[in-house]
């Protein structure tokens, strides 16, 4: 057998465990883009407290989870964890690691397109006596959703491509059961660019779909 | 007894004292203009008289409450008080109908047929109608700001206030929107109205305040103020005020 069909055997070989693998990966990111939204939404309201304590810890929140890796939370919570006597499953320290992460990147985003918001309305939605929470619901929120939406699908093709770290807590996605075949026939590099292809397949459906919710959303002036 | 009525109103942010003192009264059915130079306190005055800046101290009573007392309804306060600000301030994401029915079905809890009905109405009496469906963006200034007007007038308030209603606006535009507040005027709407314009303040008042460095120098009607006033400032003020026009 030649290296290429080799190769494709294998796949064919294990392709039970390469789709289960691909059911996981989508199952995460699923349940983070889900999580991390409503996440993002939940910090971005505290970033705009009356309180200043609230402020300074939703602030220093953001800060950390954006400036430290994803994988040191994946493997403190994995591995560190067991030596409190605490065990969690890969897919639950996922879901917590990768909620936490990308709430924090969500949060920003949301932050960003608010400072486009006309402040005016802000006071106008006070003035007809609206209370803060409706302010944020009604205005607020639809508004600085639509401006960032191509950041928020942008991260959704983040956490895409963010779950192949997964792997190294055990989890079995995608990525771990491409390894798998890598190193059953030692053929790396095909092996690698059949999970580049895929993942490639994917953004582009997610692209897809994001091109079609901004035109959907679309409002003159925004 | 009148509508609004304000004893020693002192407004400070940190250390510069913005409103000294202000005495001011505002009867039900009655229109006052609030004039005066660039950062004197005109709008500072107005959004004390609705609490969107809280008082330092002073007291002031509206229909018979005092509103500067801890522990007001605020919410409620802001509902009886429609407000309309120099830059418009309409909702960007919502329809010029949606902007005046969204405080209609959450604040008044109407039904959404009665809150279209009500803003229909609305939107019909300052020529707006036809414009419904559109998105602000898509609006003229005058537009913007009649948008504007009839959004707080659907609230049915007991008082208007109008922060410098035509400022941002082209003259063609400005003479749009100063004929919806006269048709109000007439319609004895009570008003306080912040202006630079003293072709509106003419047109649509009862009588003119005028303001200097947060003192309420004078209270006159219109012509008077304009141009017999006693006090040179004053004079000075309106004389280039009416040469500008």
């Amino acid at each position: 057998m030649t290296g290429m069909n080799a190769f494709i055997h294998d796949l064919i070989a294990y392709s039970p465990q390469i789709l289960t693998g691909l059911k996981n990966t989508m199952l995460l990111m699923g349940i983070i883009s889900v999580t991390g939204f409503f996440g993002g939404i939940a910090v971005f309201y505290l970033t705009l407290s009356s309180r200043k304590t609230c402020r300074i810890i939703t602030e220093k929140y953001i800060s950390f989870f954006i400036g430290t890796p994803l994988l040191v939370h994946l493997f403190l919570m994995y591995y560190g964890l067991p030596e409190l006597g605490v065990r969690i499953s890969p897919l639950t320290v996922s879901v917590i690691g990768f909620t936490l992460n990308v709430s924090a990147y969500n949060a920003r985003y949301l932050m960003t397109a608010f400072h486009g918001l006309d402040r005016m309305e802000l006071e106008a939605a006070r003035a007809e006596g609206f209370t803060p929470l409706e302010i944020f619901c009604l205005i607020i929120l639809p508004q600085t959703l639509r401006r960032a939406v191509p950041s928020l699908t942008n991260q959704v093709i983040q956490n895409l491509k963010d779950t192949s770290v997964a792997f190294l807590i055990q989890y079995n996605d995608f990525f771990s059961q491409i390894q798998e075949v890598a190193s059953t026939n030692f053929e790396f590099f095909k092996a690698y660019v059949t999970a580049g292809l895929v993942y490639l397949a994917l953004v582009s459906v997610i692209v897809v779909l994001s091109r079609r919710l901004e035109k959907r959303i679309a409002l003159p002036g925004f | 007894m009148a509508l609004i009525e304000v004893n020693n109103l002192v407004k400070q942010f940190d250390d510069k004292i913005v409103l000294k003192e202000v005495n001011l009264a505002l009867d039900e059915g009655q229109v006052k203009v609030i004039m005066g130079p660039s950062g004197c306190g005109k709008s500072t005055l107005l959004r004390c008289l609705n609490l969107l800046d809280p008082p330092t101290s002073g007291r002031i009573v509206f229909k018979g409450e005092e509103i500067t007392r801890p522990g007001v309804d605020v919410r409620k306060l802001r509902q009886s008080i429609g407000f309309v600000f120099q830059n418009f301030a309409l909702y960007r994401h919502l329809t010029v109908l949606d902007n005046v029915t969204l405080a209609l079905k959450k604040i008044k809890k109407m039904t959404a047929r009665k809150a279209t009905e009500k803003a229909s109405y609305e939107l019909e009496r300052v020529g707006m109608f036809e414009h419904r469906d559109k998105y602000p963006a898509q609006l003229s200034g005058g537009q913007k700001q009649r948008a504007a007007i009839v959004r707080a007038l659907a609230m049915d308030p007991a008082v208007l206030f109008l922060d410098e209603p035509t400022s941002s606006l082209d003259p063609q535009m400005s003479r749009e929107v100063v004929s919806v507040i006269n048709k109000l005027y007439l319609d004895n709407v009570t008003m306080f109205c912040v202006t630079h314009d003293a072709f509106l303040a003419k047109y649509i008042s009862d009588s003119v305040v005028f303001m200097d460095e947060g003192v309420i120098l004078a209270e006159e009607i219109a012509e008077r103020l304009f141009y017999d006033h006693p006090d040179p400032r004053i004079r000075q003020f309106y004389l280039g005020v009416i040469d500008m026009k």
